[in-house]
């Protein structure tokens, strides 16, 4: 058998053979646009849909639903399935620049898209607060506000008095800019009704949350809803839930008897889903002289919106960072006039790592010791928080390997001491991340057939992190078959649940259900654990052509039933606190950038990344992954931010040409390792988690990195040429 | 003498019986090709197969190929020449098809990410080449970034990693796909130029 | 996007015809990638289009003459880009073409109907959820005590601070290059330096052609400091991104190495291509120095009058005219 190198579904996307949601096309089809609210907030008093009704093509124009008829969703993180709770359309509150008034259908995009445009509408606007420290945004304590005890502030020890007394004393306030997943893929595909049975065709991380909310809004039996979502063109946390546009387009079908297209326009995108929230991170660490930390203190505000209350969990990663004895974690909420912020590749993480890895930085500087020995003198083996072990750490690993491959040895520590031939600053940064280790329920289905041929049904979703490959090469090679004997399916509620992939529990979470599901074959087959199998004859000895098993996994600690609240499209997941540990996956980013000597563009010619996710399940597709999550560290902390306007409210920069992505020509080399060392409490398979983990860290390495060339401190993302001028 | 005419609506089903064209100009030229809004005639090749469409001179060439002719294989991203997903090669060069009226194309040879392989599904030696640099994650931009690899080296765009790179930064990858897309059309720039290749 | 006529003349001469024929509002469509980009916004919203796109008369790229370069109207960016004559003696012009908007682009602009792109200003494009003078007269101008950290230094007015986002025009402009221009008043010559208005009180009004002109060629004057030029273009990413700023610049030295030529036009911060005479100035006569190539960025940037968001570009624009002016003079060759 050969150990395959290759993701196992990269021949269908370089020939354009992968069918994503909006790939379906039907001679019945019709095309959905919406027009939307020019207000930042306040009320839609009429719609004037008579031009939009007159064009030709126009099957219906839908300004109002009522509730009866389509009912909230629910907010995902309050028991829901929505990204939002708010439902476009159902009354005449506008409560952001964005908001869908009128959903247009027609015979043809052309004529939606013109429609669209001609639909006109009055309002009695309201005034608006969309930053944090704007007049009428108003300020919760999370822990009082959502009385859940996972979104309670960390507290270990005095930390306030333990800073008090520490000779050395770091204090620091960090500005993180809004930002927007951007998948490549758009928001959207084809909604149809086969009978009384609505399909859904649509790039999702959460095929069950779109049918349990679907259910839920129409009033539905699950039984009579299929998500279909074999590829996701990128999710990043954008697509983790129903989106409004779902519920209104299958109402819209089944009034028409036509299955509708709806790709929404990518401006659209920027308002009519989540997007990573603005936030400030004041940090205070006290140290000895030998910078050995004592005291932690991490506040933090962010932003979220009228209507949600997205939770903070900024504070679960920075109280694991090191062995620090007190620390206490403050987490409000700010309420702003805009969409529902949520998820977005290390949503807390990538914040939290950057303000507290920075102020560890400036300890290092201010006690004299070099940035990688003082985050090794500060490693710990014990969780401060719960005084559990970890369930594997190796942070210090990560450290010293990823020193070793960047060749650390080589710096000089002074700021602005290093040079290259042209003139350029060079900056080396490191930085630290750490991210939760997850686990969700989730059920396999293997069918194994005399031909030796493996179909498994899997919860799970393939976003581009190569899900599919790590299952089939898990199936591949515990059953001694060929990669190519091996079908998987992920993303359709017919085969499995479909549980929320998102978090970094993708992965391990269906090689575990897979694993247990492979258990329960070979106990069918008659094979012990370890031995060596011949599948075929082993399936063809049972008498039967093919052996179907199936096998439901949870988290360690979660009760059974959780599989139902699973299975009725609500987010399950457990960690990272377990009975009797704690799991988290560490990284250790090592950068290097060049400032130009006049007008100071900053470029990062080589990034090296040594992570450890435990057993590395695919090391093609998790390699691409590291790698990724690199250049997304690049690009929040050199490009992107979602600008608004006060006066306007929504976003101002909503475009891929005003959002600025890193291009191909932004990224130099970028070298990863992994630590590779399977971890023995969280699952048998050995697997945490690497999608997210993987960009914690990056932004703070390169703000160091920055410092180091500089001799100034960057408190604010995005670094841009303004700020290093 | 021919009359250009003006339709009064988006929907080339109805458009014709409306009856409703009025005359704009005359022009004197019976090459000259005279469309509406009402709908007209195009053809050209897609893939090397001949194709013959009624447009609504506002249809994108991306949203022809996708919804008229089922070549689905070539994304929309942005629909603003922003970033490169539908990038298609009109005449042999690339372009983005979102920013193209389909009935520009008329008469002109299109290729989508669909007629890159052999007819025998053996794949161009670039898509091997991602698929051998994993240059690619959940393949959505990936269709765009092989149309655009493609020409790249067509156009003698290949030279250096620098190079590349450049001529490879008008195709967006969320995914953070680019080492291995840079890879990609090195390996296969080198393979296709070297001057004892192979075949 | 509102219902259109299209039409496809075979003949240069057709096109003029099927253009002085047209209801008013009629475009002239090239490339496609502003006007059916901003038909597709709803904000160019003509009754009908006439496609030059593919009119033989207009493609032609003439390299030969040893006094003056000439570009037909319909030339692909990218092939004008990569013409190994216009690179080699002329890098400023290859330049300002290759580090613009993307090689698919550039393989459907053209070089005439890039001269008249339109402003990038997110408010402009945006739509209605913002006033907009440009887009809707009297509406008012969002920029304005908005995010303007792209919009311009010069030229803007209470009207509208929108940039000129192109380079080619910039680069055209340093150095004296002319268009011809076709309609049914018959064919008449008009400077670069005289296409491009400043908004004043119409930001609508861009340009100084007619509605049923179409520009026909670019004719660039030859000159030493063409060969010792450069386009140097600073963005928020390393390719594919609008200018912060961007420096046109060509110098060429006498046989004592003092500068007896100096080109000077600045990007991505004027509500036009912008020309800076004095700055030119203050280098004609002098040796390019570190110090007098700074002398010659603070004067460019003299006049400049920031907003809110882009005050940050007089400095990063005098640093880009250094830069601009050594690579140029580097070329030049002492």
């Amino acid at each position: 058998m050969s150990t395959p190198t290759r993701r196992v579904d990269a021949r269908e996307k370089v020939t354009g053979a992968a069918r994503y949601g909006a790939d379906r096309t039907s001679p019945d089809l019709a095309h959905a646009v919406f027009a939307v609210s020019t207000i930042g907030k306040g009320r839609v008093v009429n719609v004037d849909t008579a031009a939009a009704e007159a064009v030709p093509g126009v099957l219906t124009v839908v300004t109002r639903i009522d509730p009866a008829e389509l009912g909230s969703p629910g907010f995902l993180m309050g028991g829901g399935y929505g990204f939002q709770s708010l439902q476009p359309l159902t009354d005449d509150r506008i409560a952001y620049r964005g908001q869908p008034i009128a959903l247009v259908v027609a015979d043809t995009l052309v004529a939606a898209t013109e429609a669209a445009n001609l639909v006109r509408a009055d309002y009695e606007p309201e005034p608006i607060a969309t930053d944090l420290d704007d007049e009428g945004a108003e300020t919760l304590v999370q822990e009082e506000a959502i009385p859940l005890p996972f979104l309670a502030d960390i507290v270990v020890g005095d930390a306030d008095a333990a800073f008090v007394k520490s000779p050395v004393r770091i204090e620091a306030s960090f500005d993180l800019p809004r930002q927007h997943q951007v998948p490549m893929e758009l928001i959207g595909g084809v909604v149809e009704w086969r009978g009384d049975t609505l399909v859904v065709h649509e790039g999702t991380q959460n095929a069950g949350a779109l049918r349990g909310g679907l259910a839920r809004q129409l009033g539905m039996d699950l039984a009579k809803i299929e998500v279909i979502a074999p590829y996701t063109g990128g999710g990043f946390g954008q697509k983790n839930s129903l989106q409004p546009h779902v519920g209104p387009l299958a109402l819209a079908a089944r009034r028409l008897g036509r299955p509708i297209k709806f790709v929404m326009p990518r401006t659209q995108t920027f308002h009519q889903a989540s997007f990573r929230p603005a936030s400030r991170h004041r940090v205070r660490l006290g140290a000895d002289e030998t910078g050995r930390m004592l005291a932690a203190v991490h506040e933090v505000d962010q932003q979220t919106s009228r209507h949600d209350l997205f939770p903070s969990m900024s504070t679960e990663i920075t109280s694991r960072l090191y062995g620090i004895g007190d620390f206490r974690g403050r987490q409000r909420l700010v309420r702003t006039d805009v969409q529902t912020p949520g998820f977005m590749r290390a949503p807390f993480e990538h914040p939290a790592a950057f303000a507290f890895e920075s102020a560890v930085d400036e300890l290092a500087y201010a006690v004299g010791q070099d940035p990688v020995s003082l985050r090794l003198a500060n490693d710990t083996d014990v969780d401060p928080v719960t005084g559990q072990p970890f369930s594997s750490r190796h942070l210090a690993e990560c450290l010293r390997r990823g020193a070793d491959m960047f060749g650390w040895a080589g710096r000089t520590h002074e700021p602005r001491s290093m040079r290259a031939a042209d003139g350029s600053r060079i900056g080396w940064g490191v930085a630290a991340g750490v991210y939760p280790a997850s686990l969700a329920p989730a059920v396999a289905r293997v069918t194994a057939t005399s031909e030796g041929k493996v179909t498994v049904g899997v919860d799970g979703h393939e976003m581009g992190q190569g899900i599919r490959t790590a299952i089939t090469l898990l199936i591949s090679e515990d059953l001694s078959i060929e990669v190519g004997d091996v079908t998987v399916y992920v993303g359709d509620t017919r085969v499995a649940p479909q549980h929320l992939t998102a978090g970094s529990w993708g992965t391990a979470t269906a090689l575990q259900a897979v694993h247990a599901a492979l258990r329960e074959l070979r106990k069918h087959l008659n094979v012990a654990d370890s031995d060596p199998v011949d599948l075929g004859a082993a399936v063809a000895a049972t008498g039967q052509t093919s052996v179907e098993v199936e096998a439901t996994t949870i988290a360690p600690g979660q009760p059974p039933e959780i599989i139902e609240h699973s299975r009725a499209g609500l987010v399950s997941f457990a960690g990272p606190v377990y009975p009797g540990f704690v799991a988290f996956s560490f990284i250790a980013h090592f950068v290097e950038v060049r400032i130009e000597p006049t007008t100071r563009r900053i470029r990062v010619p080589r990034v090296v990344s040594v992570a450890d996710c435990g057993r590395v399940a695919s090391p093609v597709t998790a390699a691409s992954q590291l790698r990724g999550a690199v250049v997304w560290g690049i690009g929040a902390s050199l490009r992107e931010e979602s600008e608004v306007d006060p006066r306007f409210g929504g976003f101002a920069n909503a475009t891929l040409e005003e959002y600025p992505i890193p291009v191909n020509a932004d990224i130099g080399e970028i070298e990863v390792g992994f630590v590779d060392e399977p971890d023995p409490m969280l699952n048998p398979v050995g697997v945490k988690g690497l999608g997210e983990v993987a960009m914690v860290g990056v932004a703070a390495a390169i703000a160091n990195a920055v410092f180091h060339a500089t001799g100034r401190r960057q408190r604010r993302l995005p670094i841009r040429i303004e700020d290093v001028l | 003498m021919t009359a250009i005419v003006r339709g009064s609506g988006g929907n080339p089903a109805n458009a014709a019986d409306e009856g409703v064209c009025l005359a704009l100009g005359t022009m004197g030229s019976a090459e000259s090709t005279i469309a509406s809004a009402c709908r007209t005639e195009t053809t050209f090749t897609a893939n090397g197969r001949p194709v013959r469409v009624e447009l609504d001179p506002r249809e994108s060439l991306l949203d022809v190929l996708r919804e008229r002719l089922g070549l689905t294989g070539t994304k929309k991203g942005c629909d603003h020449g922003q970033c490169g997903a539908c990038t298609v090669h009109l005449n042999g060069r690339r372009i983005v098809s979102c920013l193209t009226p389909a009935v520009q194309v008329n008469g002109q040879a299109v290729t989508t990410i669909e007629g890159v392989a052999d007819a025998d599904g053996t794949l161009h030696p670039l898509q091997e080449a991602f698929i051998d640099n994993d240059a690619l994650q959940c393949g959505y931009c990936t269709p765009g970034q092989v149309m655009s690899g493609l020409a790249c080296i067509a156009e003698g765009h290949a030279g250096s990693d620098d190079e590349i790179r450049e001529y490879l930064s008008g195709n967006l990858c969320r995914c953070g796909a680019y080492a291995g897309i840079l890879a990609a059309v090195r390996e296969t720039a080198r393979r296709l130029n070297s001057p004892v290749s192979e075949g | 996007m509102r219902p259109f006529s299209y039409a496809v003349p075979a003949t240069l001469a057709e096109a003029v015809s099927a253009l002085a024929a047209s209801e008013p509002g009629t475009k002239i469509l090239a490339g496609g990638t502003t006007l059916y980009d901003l038909m597709k916004l709803d904000i160019e919203a003509p009754p009908a289009v006439v496609d030059v796109h593919r009119l033989a008369e207009l493609a032609a790229i003439d390299t030969t003459r040893p006094d003056e370069f000439s570009f037909g109207a319909g030339a692909r960016m990218a092939d004008v880009a990569d013409d190994p004559v216009v690179r080699r003696d002329f890098p400023v012009l290859a330049e300002s073409l290759a580090k613009a908007a993307s090689q698919q682009l550039r393989n459907m602009a053209t070089v005439g109907g890039n001269l008249l792109q339109r402003t990038r200003c997110g408010y402009f494009r945006g739509g209605p959820a913002f006033p907009c003078n440009k887009r809707e007269p009297g509406s008012g101008c969002s920029a304005i005590g908005g995010l303007d950290r792209g919009h311009a230094l010069f030229g803007a007015g209470d009207a509208c601070v929108a940039t000129y986002p192109g380079d080619w025009a910039v680069a055209l402009l340093a150095f004296d290059a002319e268009i011809d221009v076709i309609g049914p008043r018959g064919v008449r010559t008009v400077a670069v330096g005289d296409l491009h208005v400043e908004p004043g009180d119409d930001p609508q009004r861009e340009h100084t052609l007619a509605g049923d002109e179409l520009i026909v060629r670019i004719r660039v004057p030859v000159t030493p400091s063409g060969r010792g030029s450069t386009y140097h273009k600073i963005r928020d990413r390393e390719s594919y991104a609008f200018a912060l700023v961007s420096v046109a610049a060509g110098v060429a030295f006498d046989d004592r190495g003092v500068v007896e030529d100096c080109r000077i036009a600045l990007g991505g911060v004027a509500t036009r291509p912008w020309r800076s005479p004095a700055a030119e100035a203050v280098l004609i006569g002098e040796r390019l120095t570190e110090a007098t190539a700074r002398r010659a960025g603070e004067q460019a940037f003299a006049g400049a009058r920031p907003g809110t968001g882009n005050a940050f570009k007089i400095e990063l624009g005098i640093r880009a005219v250094g830069d601009a002016l050594r690579i140029a003079g580097e070329r030049a060759g002492r």
